[in-house]
């Protein structure tokens, strides 16, 4: 319960938070004043660490509810929880988000995938859902490979019929059980899965209309080589600031089986 | 009900629930035959007991709706009931997943390093 108690919106609570806030105001807002570090970076989104700590709670929660299917629980870019999970656990995760009472994740925002081919399982899914009860977001990213299909979460959230086609489409993500798994964003006969790393910038064919044929025509690529290289470096240094700027460390939130 | 018949939810497609104090005793008996079935120690056996018993409990002490739908802090009756009707459908497919067992798998090394080796060791 004391999960949900901290999960509990800011609207369910805001009577007592303004209640505090009023017995201390004076002191809160001369403290503000003084002690507050001057942010000298005006653009910057603040994180809210308190927002931040109720998120690694919640981690720890569902880790622990579901040790069978999480590797890895993590905060990446500073305020955003990661649950990262066996492949087979696609469909016990996500229903356990979107039905359990402490977690109502009842939206599915998106589905994304990516690709890395350096690794033995070069594709990773990641979903993204929201709930709209604890006004939360959290992502859950799972791996799979070009051949080993991945459970279809279509009967979980309707909204992952045309994620999962275009995920398809893109990467060649297998999803099994989907109930109409066909091309989505590309062009009739179209071969290929254009988002992987492998797939050439300029495709495999070119379309032209042919006038004696009368009709548009498809022929494999035929590009002359002056248009084969590719300036991709801009002249000048966009950011020199940010050189050698990693991006912000992923923190892994600790849970009962990483201790072990 | 204080008197005033309640029209509308307000939300689309949620009716007005006539007995909430039945629908939702009943809900929650199942709930909790279902998680008997499950191991003592498993977490979210624990932990699903837990939110049940005290919903349960608020429900028992308040005949007045408006009482417990302040007390519980979930939204209206109707949205407790959905959410319990929905924990319900969980707990069943929870009996045959088994999520208390230890991790199936353990990820392949690198698989979640940022950002990612260049060369993999398998070539």
């Amino acid at each position: 319960m004391s999960v949900l108690r901290r999960l509990i919106p800011v609207a369910a609570r805001s009577t007592t938070l303004l209640n505090s806030l009023k017995k201390n105001a004076p002191r809160a807002f001369a403290t503000e004043v003084t002690e507050t570090p001057k942010e000298t970076r005006p653009s910057f989104r603040k994180i809210n660490q308190s927002s931040v700590d109720q998120l690694k709670d919640f981690g720890r929660y569902v880790a622990e509810c579901l040790p069978k299917y999480i590797q890895k629980v993590q905060i990446a870019a500073g305020d955003e929880l990661e649950l990262l999970i066996v492949p087979e656990g696609v469909l016990p995760v996500l229903q356990f988000l979107k039905d359990h009472h402490s977690c109502q994740f009842s939206n599915l925002v998106d589905i994304a995938g990516m690709d890395v081919p350096s690794r033995t399982n070069r594709f990773e899914v990641i979903y993204n859902i929201l709930s709209l009860r604890f006004n939360a977001r959290i992502r859950v990213k799972t791996y799979t490979d070009e051949l080993t299909p991945l459970e279809s979460c279509n009967d979980i959230y309707k909204a992952a019929n045309w994620y999962e086609r275009e995920i398809w489409d893109m990467y060649g993500v297998f999803f099994s059980n989907h109930p109409d798994l066909r091309r989505i964003l590309t062009d009739y006969g179209f071969e290929g899965h254009p988002f992987r790393k492998d797939f050439p910038l300029s495709g495999y064919v070119e379309v032209r209309y042919d006038d004696e044929k009368k009709r548009v025509v498809v022929e494999p690529l035929e590009l002359a080589q002056e248009f084969r290289r590719f300036e991709l470096s801009a002249p000048w240094e966009q950011f020199p600031n940010f050189r050698n700027a990693k991006p912000k460390e992923t923190e892994e939130v600790k849970t009962e089986k990483s201790k072990k | 009900m204080s008197g005033i018949i309640k029209m509308t939810t307000g939300l689309t497609g949620l009716a007005v629930a006539n007995n909430p104090h039945h629908t939702l005793g009943i809900l929650y008996s199942k709930i909790l035959r279902t998680l008997q079935k499950m191991p003592e120690d498993a977490a979210y056996r624990k932990y699903t007991e837990e939110i049940i018993n005290e919903r349960a409990n608020v429900l028992k002490a308040n005949k007045d709706v408006d009482v417990v739908e302040r007390q519980i802090g979930c939204g209206q009756i109707e949205e407790v009931i959905v959410q319990a009707e929905n924990e319900l459908i969980l707990a069943r497919k929870m009996l045959n997943w088994r999520p208390w067992e230890p991790l199936l798998k353990q990820p392949p090394i690198e698989q979640w390093t940022w950002p990612p080796a260049q060369s993999n060791p398998k070539h």
